[in-house]
């Protein structure tokens, strides 16, 4: 009797293993409409800037978005150009506490100019101008005429001491275009 | 005489599944990649260009060129050429800039000049990066309660709305900007 009845079960047990299906109609569903949603978010903004690690930026009512330029980061740790450390301060924010107090190493500075943001921003340059010599577009006959934007990322704590150097110093490097970035404020 | 009804018809017309399964790898693959690169904050921007010398013209009229000095007791607006009363706003009594006050007074000065777009921003060096971006904000756009300004076209003499407050910010004390 037993015997009969194990038999009986291992025969409906395979026919269910033969059977079996997962119906993923459902789950397509919800990941299409997930593509949608990010492939929507992602036309959003086109040009894609994100946030610096280690930066709380302000929040802005500004309607503009950001436009291509260059990326440059004020951070804790240093200056980043175009995701590059060129520049490293001395004291971080951890070490001077709530109020953001960026030192510059004393062989960085020459007068209003950091040396360092300086080189790396005459190198983007020259090679930013390479590229346009090289290129087929023309205006008149010549290159198009370089013209640098600096998209600014900082700490909304660094104050204008430093955002005044590294502006000067953009302005001696012939970046002649300063797009201060900021969080879109949810209205 | 009709032929006899294909077998391979007959074994086509049963229950026919279509095989998901790389169309389901191929989305997940993308929408992992998708959320690793995506970025959910909105960011926008505030442009300002590097203050430039302008080439000599003669004019007619002393400009306004509208000044905005910021110092850690508050801020003044003012012109150069003194075509406006110099308004100094202090700070509130937490320490942070009257940006009310300082937005009704820019919507004032806009109703007496409203052709003008510029406005020359002086930041104190302690000026947070926070308190910079807040005054941009008030000065360079209107709210929905301020009055309407109209400004006449020079061609078609019809009056038009001003869209923006000062919309172009220059920054006045960087040094050896070209």
């Amino acid at each position: 009797m037993s015997r009969s009845r194990s038999i009986r079960f291992r025969r409906s047990s395979r026919k269910v293993a033969q059977d079996f299906e997962i119906n993923i109609t459902s789950l397509l569903d919800v990941m299409v409409i997930i593509l949608v949603f990010l492939l929507k978010s992602y036309m959003a903004s086109t040009m894609l800037f994100t946030p610096a690690k280690g930066v709380q930026l302000p929040i802005s009512a500004s309607p503009d978005d950001p436009k291509d330029a260059n990326m440059l980061a004020i951070t804790p740790e240093g200056i980043f150009l175009e995701n590059e450390r060129v520049v490293e301060f001395i004291q971080t924010a951890e070490e001077v506490g709530d109020k953001a107090n960026y030192t510059f190493r004393e062989s960085d500075l020459s007068g209003q100019t950091i040396v360092p943001l300086y080189d790396a921003l005459v190198k983007l340059r020259t090679r930013s101008e390479m590229i346009k010599e090289n290129s087929p577009t023309r205006v008149e006959g010549r290159p198009v005429p370089f013209r640098g934007s600096l998209a600014i990322q900082a700490d909304k704590l660094v104050s204008y001491r430093i955002l005044q150097k590294v502006m000067t110093t953009a302005g001696e490097a012939e970046f002649t275009v300063f797009r201060f970035l900021a969080v879109k404020r949810e209205t | 005489m009709l032929n006899r009804p294909s077998a391979r018809r007959s074994h086509l017309s049963g229950p026919l599944t279509l095989n998901l399964v790389p169309m389901l790898d191929a989305m997940v693959t993308l929408i992992a990649f998708m959320l690793y690169t995506a970025s959910f904050i909105a960011l926008v921007s505030i442009d300002t260009p590097v203050p430039s010398f302008a080439p000599t013209t003669l004019i007619n009229q002393e400009p306004l060129q509208l000044t905005l000095t910021i110092s850690s007791t508050g801020v003044t607006l003012w012109s150069p050429f003194k075509r406006i009363d110099t308004y100094t706003i202090p700070n509130l009594g937490d320490g942070t800039i009257d940006l009310a006050t300082l937005h009704a007074k820019a919507v004032s000065v806009k109703q007496r000049f409203s052709a003008e777009t510029k406005i020359i921003l002086v930041p104190a060096a302690g000026t947070s990066y926070d308190e910079l971006i807040g005054v941009m904000d008030t000065i360079r756009d209107f709210e929905k309660t301020d009055p309407t300004i109209t400004v006449k076209d020079s061609q078609s003499g019809i009056d038009q709305v001003v869209p923006r407050l000062f919309p172009e910010i220059i920054f006045g004390n960087l040094g050896g900007a070209r």
